[in-house]
């Protein structure tokens, strides 16, 4: 067990032990006037005696002690081989709050939410998509080697990624039965078919027919979803003169206008939308934007560039079958859309059976205690009783 | 009444008075009945001489048994108790205001009004005569001896109004007080002993029949010189200041200072004065009853 200090040039701060040394000297070294008749018999020293003195030992003690704690405290202190094995339950999300509170562990087990901060049980079960395997390899580099870990997963995990967790210790994998309240997070939920508004200047009417057909395509492919039914869909096309404002809850935009772009859109894409611009809009810097679709051939279809939290693309050419042939192809709204929204998320659901942690990873290095809790407790109680002695030495010297 | 008459006597010294005597070892008390022996002779306890039977006197004076063995008239005289006249001598130059850190209501005056007023019952309860003389920077105040109780509360009454402040008066401005002082009283000088001059008016008072006892009245920090730290120490009659570290110079005080009180009580002592010291924790009956304990008490004149 040996003492380390995560930032030893803290303790420069011990040069403040110099303030309640000063005090207590200063004190000393003034002349109280005295009465005293005897005077005759009282020799006056021959030089003032200048060895260091100091009133009230005790409470100099205690300020010192008080400084000291305080500097150590910045100087964050840590505590190497003391490693706390309690043994450790986490919880994955999915699994009933009262399975966590009776599972069948030693006493003084910590039982913790597998969710960002490792919360305590008595907290609220996490909810959402968390990265569980993540989450698992930090508790793992986290916990000391010698703590038994046990984790409670649902029968299908989510949030899992690629790789099945290796990790430093044998895992004690229990498989329970899923919150009652997560049964119908059984299936992907189905994402949303875009939006697109389209602002265009008069003469760019002839493109709209592709825009249109594209979205048409997305709705029709929502429509084949797994069970077979056709979900409510929204108007998924916006189609309106360039003068005409956005909707509030605009996400994509095609601006079909040549022309300088108006700054309220320029406003609009730095808020988070996400922009396709004519081929003769103008638009600084975007001829710098890197290439987001190429034909067969290799040329640039769209470059794009990012801007405050959206982006903005722009085509290169002219939306005519002559100019860009692959408005006619059969892919062009898949390709379209996957253009303008992000890719599809990773599977990131597992079997829990499947997915249970191997062992043999290389032992995380020690994680250090902290000792500044009970630093701070040391330096709490200091100071009471620092306030309770200079009290007390105030009411002993009346005056 | 507009004054009410102060108190100096703590209710538990009062109780303990009682077993104090104020009696003199040479003084010896005027005409009258008291407590005192004096020179002249009469009718009493204390066997004095035989004289010869004059006519006139009483036939019960007449020792008989005597008589039977000599054949001879004898007549009996005992020495007749009388009353003593007490002076309280009262140092009230500034120095007399020192007062110790610990208790700064306590001055060595307010301890010098407590003992003349013990001595003031004293002398009431015994029927003597007693008078008061405060010294001091006001120069001399006398209040001539008397007797009972009215006597008393003037006394107190002129403890009351004294304050220490100034140095010993001069020697031409104590003219009255040898005048009022009349040999045979019993002068009782409270004060500390720092004046030299005072010190040598009790020495000319002993050497011209008075009897002088004294009290020296010292503060806690004089004996013990209890000082930590940096002080500065200012005479209160000279104005003369000496800085000083308490924990440096306290040994080489106590020694010198010691050597003066033991030197000082001996000169006293050669001049036939009893004197005591006093130290302002003590109870105020304490120097009292080491001057006064038992009659004739002149065998422990220092104590302390």
């Amino acid at each position: 067990m040996n003492l380390a200090l995560l930032l030893p040039a803290a303790l420069a701060a011990l040069a403040a032990v110099l303030l309640p040394l000063l005090i207590h000297f200063a004190r000393r070294s003034e002349r109280r006037p005295t009465d005293f008749a005897a005077l005759r018999w009282l020799q006056a020293q021959a030089r003032p005696k200048r060895n260091v003195r100091f009133d009230e030992w005790l409470l100099l003690t205690l300020r010192l002690l008080l400084v000291a704690a305080l500097a150590l405290l910045l100087a964050r202190p840590v505590l190497f081989g003391a490693p706390d094995t309690t043994p450790w339950v986490v919880a994955a999300p999915g699994v009933a709050a009262e399975t966590l509170r009776t599972a069948g562990v030693p006493d003084d087990a910590e039982r913790r939410w597998l969710a960002p901060g490792f919360p305590e049980a008595s907290e609220a079960p996490p909810s959402g998509r968390l990265p569980v395997g993540s989450l698992l390899r930090e508790l793992d580099a986290t916990l000391p080697a010698h703590a038994a870990l046990t984790v409670l997963v649902p029968e299908v995990i989510d949030g899992v990624d690629a790789e099945r967790p290796v990790l430093s210790r044998t895992v004690d994998w229990r498989i329970v039965p899923a919150a009652s309240e997560t049964v119908d997070a059984g299936k992907t939920p189905a994402a949303a078919i875009p939006t697109l508004v389209v602002r265009h200047a008069p003469d760019r009417a002839p493109a709209l027919r592709y825009l249109r057909a594209a979205s048409e395509a997305w709705r029709s492919d929502a429509g084949k979803g797994a069970d077979g039914t056709t979900p409510p869909t929204p108007a998924a096309i916006d189609i309106a003169d360039a003068a005409r404002p956005l909707p509030a809850d605009a996400r994509l935009l095609a601006w079909l206008a040549p022309g300088p772009l108006p700054a309220v859109v320029r406003d609009w894409i730095e808020a988070g939308g996400t922009a396709l611009l004519d081929a003769r809009t103008e638009f600084p810097g975007i001829e710098a934007g890197t290439p987001r679709w190429r034909d067969a051939d290799g040329d640039v279809l769209v470059r794009g560039i990012a801007l405050g939290r959206g982006q903005a693309l722009q085509w290169t050419r002219a939306l005519t079958p002559a100019e860009m042939p692959e408005l006619l192809e059969a892919d062009f709204p898949q390709r379209l859309r996957t253009l303008l929204t992000s890719a599809s998320p990773a599977p990131a659901r597992a079997a829990a059976e499947a997915h249970a942690p191997l062992a043999g990873a290389e032992p995380w290095p020690e994680t250090p205690r902290e000792l500044a809790p009970r630093l701070v407790l040391l330096i709490a109680a200091l100071f009471a009783i620092e306030r309770w002695f200079a009290g007390s030495a105030r009411r002993r010297a009346p005056g | 009444m507009a004054n009410v008459l102060p108190d100096f006597i703590p209710p538990d010294v009062r109780a303990r008075l009682k077993d104090i005597a104020l009696t003199a070892r040479f003084a010896v008390g005027g005409h009258g009945f008291g407590l005192h022996s004096s020179r002249s002779r009469g009718a009493g306890l204390e066997f004095a001489q035989y004289r010869a039977y004059e006519p006139g006197d009483e036939l019960r004076q007449v020792d008989w048994k005597l008589y039977a063995r000599s054949d001879r008239y004898f007549v009996r005289e005992a020495e007749r108790d009388s009353p003593l006249t007490v002076w309280i001598l009262v140092d009230a130059t500034a120095s007399m205001t020192q007062a110790d850190a610990a208790r700064p209501d306590w001055s060595r005056l307010d301890a010098a009004k407590a003992l003349a007023a013990c001595a003031i019952e004293l002398a009431l309860r015994q029927g003597d005569r007693f008078g008061l003389a405060v010294l001091g920077g006001d120069g001399l105040r006398v209040h001539a001896a008397g007797a009972g109780p009215r006597q008393r509360d003037r006394c107190l009454l002129a403890l009351q109004a004294t304050a220490a402040r100034g140095n010993w008066p001069a020697e031409s401005a104590l003219q009255l007080l040898w005048e009022r002082v009349a040999a045979g009283s019993l002068v009782l000088w409270l004060g500390d002993g720092f004046d030299d001059a005072g010190v040598r008016l009790a020495e000319r008072f002993a050497a011209t029949r008075r009897e002088v006892v004294g009290v020296r009245i010292l503060t806690v920090g004089e004996r013990d010189f209890p000082f930590r730290g940096g002080y500065r120490f200012r005479d209160p009659e000279s104005g003369e200041e000496v800085l000083g570290d308490g924990d440096a110079i306290r040994a080489g005080f106590l020694e010198r200072f010691g050597a003066a009180r033991v030197a000082l009580t001996a000169r006293l002592a050669a001049s036939g004065i009893r004197q005591v010291e006093y130290v302002l924790d003590e109870a105020p009956d304490l120097p009292l009853r080491r001057l006064f304990a038992t009659r004739g008490a002149g065998a422990h004149p220092e104590t302390a």
